[in-house]
C-alpha cells in the first residue's frame, strides 16, 4: 500500500527520505506542500501534523515526521534485510549517530549559514562557514575510516547525509578540502537508487531558488 | 557485566539525559567529568575516543559512541528491551524517534541559543525572538502532551526522559511552566518516576549557577 508523503523537493529533510523509499522499492504518494502558500496550516493538516512540518507522512491512518524518524521507520517496516537499518546494537548505534550528527551538527550549520542568506538578505558570515567546515571535516573523518558513513555498507545514514552535501553544493560551498567526502559523494550518485529524481533534482532546485534570491 | 563509561559535564542536558537512561535501567556507569569550561574535550585521549570531542560519550567494552539520543536507544537496545523505554512496536518506537528529534533539534536548540551566549560572557540582552522561539518549543510540547500522561504510548519512554532533561535548563534559568499546564503536568510526574531525577538536578542547578554568573536576574521574568 503506498505511503502519503507530504514535502516540498528543494527540502533537504524531504530528499533523504525519498532516497530511503527508493532503496526501498516503498511507493510514496507525493503530495507538495507549499509552506509559502502556508498549505502546511490548513486545519486538515494541523490535525495530522499539529507541528506543521515538511516532510509528513501517512501510511494508513499512523502519521509521523521529523525526517530521519520516518526514514529509521520505512527501512524497519518495509526492509527486505537489514543492511539500510543494521539491527545489530552497536551498528544501529552508528547510525543513528551519524542521523543526529546530520541533523544537529551538519545541516544545522549548513542552514545558519545559507538560510539568512536567502531569507534575510543576510552577508555570508566568514565564522559561520568557519563552523560548517569543522562539520564538514569531521564527516570527511568519519569517511576516511570506511567507505560509507556507518560502515562498509549504505545505510539511511548516507541519505540523509547526501541530501545536505548536495544542497551544500548546489549553493556552491567548496567541497574540494574533503577528499574523502568528493569519493562518497561521487559513489553516492552512481549507487543510491533513484538519485536523480529522488535528490539530484530537488537539489538543483534549491540551488537555482538561491542563487536567484541571493546573486539577484 | 564490565561498566560503561561515560564521559559527563553535569550541566549538559544531553549528559544528563544520558545518565539518567542508564539510571532507569540500573547499569553501572563509570562517570569520568570532561569540563567543557576547562576545554578538557580537546584532550588528545578524549580526541582519540570521540574526534567530534562532544559529550555526552560512552564507552562500552572497546565501542565508542556519541550523540546522546544514539546512546540512550543504544543502551536500551542493549540491556533493556524489554523494559518499555524504546518500544519494540514498531509505530510507538517511531514516535518515540520523532520526539527525540523534537528534543534535539528545536527545544534543545533553542534553549541552547538563548543561554549558551549567556555562560561563555558573550550576550549582554535577551533578544526577544530567542525567548519566543523557547516558548514556541514548549507550546509545541504543550500540545503533544494533551490528553496525555507520557509523549508517547501510555508508559515513560526515551521520549520524556529526553525532553525533561532539556526543559529543566529553561526551568532553571526562570521560565515559568505553570503557563502550560500539561507540560507542568508532566514535569512533575517525571520528577517522582525517573530514577536519577535528583542527580539529574545537581546538573541542572550548575548549568542555572553559569548562566546566571554573567546575568543574575532570570532571563524569563
Amino acid at each position: 500500500m503506498p505511503v502519503d508523503f507530504y514535502m516540498m523537493p528543494g527540502s533537504a529533510p524531504c530528499r533523504g527520505v525519498a532516497l530511503t523509499a527508493k532503496a526501498l522499492g516503498v511507493p510514496l504518494v507525493e503530495h507538495q506542500t507549499d509552506l509559502m502558500k502556508g498549505e502546511h496550516m490548513t486545519p486538515a493538516y494541523l490535525k495530522m501534523n499539529p507541528q506543521h512540518t515538511i516532510p509528513t507522512i501517512n501510511d494508513n491512518g499512523f502519521s509521523l515526521w521529523e525526517s530521519r524518524a520516518i526514514q529509521q521507520y520505512l527501512a524497519d517496516k518495509y526492509g527486505k534485510n537489514d543492511d539500510l537499518y543494521p539491527k545489530d546494537a552497536a551498528k544501529r548505534a552508528v547510525v543513528h549517530q551519524r542521523l543526529y550528527f546530520d541533523m544537529g551538527t551538519l545541516y544545522l550549520r549548513f542552514g545558519e549559514i545559507y538560510y539568512p542568506m536567502m531569507f534575510g538578505g543576510a552577508p555570508k558570515d566568514a565564522e559561520k562557514v568557519k563552523k560548517f567546515d569543522e562539520a564538514l571535516g569531521f564527516l570527511d573523518g568519519f569517511l576516511s575510516e570506511s567507505k560509507w558513513a556507518a560502515g562498509d555498507k549504505l545505510t539511511i545514514a548516507d541519505h540523509s547525509l547526501v541530501a545536505s552535501i548536495s544542497t551544500a553544493d548546489a549553493v556552491g560551498h567548496d567541497l574540494s578540502k574533503f577528499p574523502n567526502i568528493v569519493r562518497w559523494y561521487a559513489d553516492c550518485k552512481k549507487t543510491m537508487v533513484g538519485y536523480e529524481e529522488a535528490n539530484a533534482a530537488g537539489a538543483k532546485g534549491f540551488g537555482d531558488w538561491f542563487n536567484s534570491v541571493v546573486k539577484a | 557485566m564490565a561498566s560503561i563509561v561515560l564521559y559527563h559535564f553535569p550541566p549538559s542536558a544531553p549528559c544528563r539525559f544520558a545518565l539518567m537512561t542508564a539510571r532507569m535501567l540500573g547499569l553501572n556507569v563509570n562517570i569520568k567529568l570532561v569540563n567543557l569550561l576547562k576545554k578538557e574535550q580537546y584532550e588528545p585521549e578524549f580526541l582519540k575516543i570521540n574526534p567530534q570531542h562532544s559529550v555526552p560519550t560512552i564507552t562500552d567494552d572497546g565501542f565508542h559512541l556519541w550523540e546522546s539520543h544514539a546512546i540512550s536507544t543504544y543502551l536500551v537496545g542493549k540491556y533493556g528491551r524489554e523494559s518499555g523505554l524504546y518500544p519494540l512496536d514498531l509505530k510507538l518506537r517511531a514516535s518515540v524517534d520523532q520526539q527525540l528529534y523534537f528534543d534535539a533539534v528545536v527545544l534543545f536548540q533553542r534553549i541552547r541559543a538563548l543561554c549558551v551566549p549567556f555562560i561563555y560572557g558573550t550576550a549582554s540582552s535577551v533578544p526577544d525572538d530567542v525567548k519566543k522561539g523557547v516558548v514556541d518549543a514548549i507550546d509545541i510540547l504543550d500540545t503533544s502532551l494533551s490528553n496525555k500522561t507520557w509523549l508517547v504510548g501510555d508508559k515513560i519512554t526515551l521520549a520524556d526522559i529526553a525532553n525533561v532533561a532539556t526543559l529543566c535548563n529553561a526551568e532553571v534559568v526562570g521560565y515559568d511552566l505553570s503557563k502550560h499546564r500539561n507540560v507542568a503536568d508532566w514535569f512533575d510526574r517525571c520528577k517522582t518516576t525517573i530514577k536519577g531525577f535528583d542527580e539529574n538536578l545537581k546538573g541542572v542547578a550548575e548549568f542555572g549557577a553559569l548562566v546566571r554568573a554573567n546575568h543574575p536576574a532570570p532571563l524569563f521574568p
